[in-house]
């Protein structure tokens, strides 16, 4: 773009401004307490796919007091891209764990549903994830949400209204099967960034680029108020580190992390992570939702000491670095 | 045979209202009821469908020109490109496509605002992307796009073809622009995104056919290396509808196919995907989007 001499005052005007709002002191920001009582959050290791993932999964659902009988199901993985020198996705033997899990405990039906944000091919994704080979009837228990039947809901962020898949809207319960991961423009993406993917790429194109302009963070959260039906378990076996969602490098952490309180799930895996969650814009803005001060979590099985280990940040994000004297 | 069998399945999973869903016996969508429009076009067999499925886009043409996406969503959409190439194909130019021309013409990307564009000077966005084309959005009030960009390019050149226009051909020439300076290092085409805080992102198969659709009637060495790209992806890659997109660009393009390029259809429900094979198969209707360059 070339200056021009009648471009030079509002770009002036711009910059003045820019440069205010970057050396304004904020206010200190209050977070909310979030809601009355505790939230229970169960830590599984796991340090391989090929251990027992239903009995870890059963262990954590049971722990969290999670009913499920007579339920219509939803499991929502995180299928955005393949490239099978890392790991983006959420691994197929995860999934295929609790789709037993969830059918042995008594649900009408459990479905297996995304709506990935880049890529059209949604079946040739879960080709290539080895989710068609891994999960037993995929096809037959499969929803593209991002070419399923609509319907409009009212209240979603501001917008007079906004449009979801009938899968999500008719199911009792979603299950956000995320990948543990950071992400470069929210610094992590755990069980609610992959509420992301409930919204139709039909009516919203690929990328779903009304959330960017609505705010990721404010996005984030406005798909938790929607969506209150929700259970979490983050795959965080091998999760990614660096530069996720999709260039970042693999991370070993050997974990599961399940509960009911979304905030206080992914506030869990933002400590094993070791970023400060009272940093993370998304959750600051979700804290009336649940939890998350480690005051008010109950952590099931392991500590959150016991597993944590650093995730690589990029660089814009180092500062959601938690320091030594919040790690608990 | 293989044109035929598709035909025959497009016929067989034709809603009651004359759309199309992406599955069978599911809600009318635009996208996939304009491609099998475009795929059973000419066919003796489809006519009666095709008018059936005439007759419903005109329903969804909304006051301000714009189509909708599906029969329950609102708002008009990037779809209206889709609009535009069926009113085309149904010699409608007069009318519902002059009429989406006009929204298109209205309609750019945010990006392209001042406001945005001084944002980019300052290197505030978090990604090198070239702001000073005018592209096209998926949605009213977001950015410009490849997928949606490219379409609507081909959508006006193929009005153009039919009635000259000075200001529709800048328009489409700009959307051009806009695409080759959104291609990413590795050759090809990703959404549109070459790169995020100083990353680069690689391409995808699919849009990258899309940019080439879009680009049809460049220059011959612009697009050496952008087809070098598309041949590799045809080769390596496994997505069915990335192949059935690639397969249209290189028959646009008069570019032989790298292999025999006959795509397995045996039993997928995937209407959209049905839909733009015949498109591409020997005897299908890809010259309903090939174009020419712009006057």
């Amino acid at each position: 773009m070339k200056m021009k001499r009648r471009d030079f005052i509002p770009l002036a005007g711009t910059a003045a401004v820019a440069c205010y709002m970057a050396v304004r002191k904020q206010p200190e920001e209050k977070i909310s307490d979030g809601p009355a009582g505790k939230s229970a959050v169960s830590i599984q290791k796991c340090k391989a796919y090929s251990e027992d993932l239903t009995g870890k999964i059963l262990v954590g659902i049971q722990s969290c007091g999670l009913a499920v009988k007579g339920k219509r199901v939803l499991l929502k993985p995180n299928l955005v891209e393949f490239d099978s020198s890392t790991v983006i996705n959420t691994d197929a033997a995860v999934i295929a764990a609790a789709l037993e899990v969830f059918q042995k405990l008594g649900a009408a039906e459990v479905r297996i549903g995304e709506g990935p944000g880049h890529r059209r091919d949604t079946y040739d994704l879960a080709e290539d994830a080895a989710y068609r080979k891994t999960i037993p009837r995929f096809d037959e228990l499969f929803v593209d949400l991002n070419r399923d039947d609509v319907s409009p809901v009212r209240g979603f962020a501001e917008e007079a209204e906004m449009y979801f898949p009938h899968a999500a809207l008719g199911a009792d319960l979603i299950v956000s099967l995320a990948k543990m991961k950071t992400h470069h423009w929210a610094g992590a993406t755990l069980s609610m960034k992959n509420l992301f993917g409930l919204v139709p790429g039909a009516v919203y194109g690929w990328p779903k680029n009304k959330l960017h302009y609505i705010g990721i963070p404010q996005s984030v959260v406005a798909l938790s108020r929607q969506f209150r039906n929700t259970f979490a378990i983050v795959d965080g076996v091998i999760g990614m580190e660096g530069n996720g969602p999709i260039q970042g490098t693999p991370k070993s952490s050997g974990v599961l992390v399940m509960g009911r309180d979304l905030v206080a799930v992914d506030a869990t895996c933002c400590r094993i992570m070791g970023i400060d969650p009272e940093k993370v814009e998304y959750l600051k803005l979700a804290a009336d939702l649940g939890h998350l001060s480690p005051g008010r979590i109950e952590q099931r099985g392991e500590t959150v000491r016991s597993v944590q280990t650093d995730f690589q940040l990029i660089e814009n994000f180092r500062d959601l670095r938690l320091l030594n004297e919040n790690r608990g | 045979m293989y044109l035929q069998s598709r035909l025959d399945f497009l016929l067989r999973v034709q809603n009651a209202d004359g759309g199309w869903g992406y599955f069978p016996g599911k809600q009318s969508w635009m996208e996939p009821t304009v491609y099998a429009l475009l795929a059973l076009q000419g066919h003796t067999e489809g006519r009666a469908a095709t008018e059936r499925a005439w007759r419903l886009l005109l329903s969804w043409q909304t006051g301000d020109g714009s189509w909708r996406p599906g029969v329950s969503v609102r708002e008009g959409t990037w779809v209206t490109a889709l609009g535009v190439l069926a009113a085309c194909g149904f010699n409608s130019l007069d009318g519902p496509g002059t009429r989406g021309i006009g929204w298109l013409m209205d309609m750019s990307g945010q990006e392209s605002r001042w406001t945005v564009r001084v944002m980019s000077y300052f290197h505030f966005l978090g990604t090198d992307v070239n702001v000073n084309h005018r592209g096209w959005p998926w949605r009213p009030g977001t950015s410009a796009w490849i997928e949606p960009t490219a379409l609507t390019v081909v959508a006006l050149k193929k009005s153009l073809e039919r009635r000259p226009d000075r200001s529709v051909a800048a328009r489409a020439r700009e959307g051009e622009e806009l695409i080759f300076s959104r291609r990413d290092h590795d050759g090809g085409w990703n959404s549109g995104n070459p790169n995020v805080l100083k990353y680069d992102l690689p391409s995808y198969p699919e849009t990258t056919a899309l940019a080439l659709l879009g680009l049809q009637g460049r220059p011959r060495e612009e697009l050496a290396s952008p087809l070098d790209t598309a041949r590799r992806f045809y080769t390596g890659c496994k997505s069915s509808l990335a192949k059935a997109w690639l397969t249209i660009a290189f028959r646009c393009y008069g570019e032989s196919l790298p292999d025999s390029g006959v795509q397995d259809f045996s039993g997928n429900p995937d209407i959209l995907l049905c839909a733009i094979q015949s498109l591409g198969v020997d005897g299908g209707n890809y010259h309903l989007l090939k174009t020419g360059s712009i006057a």
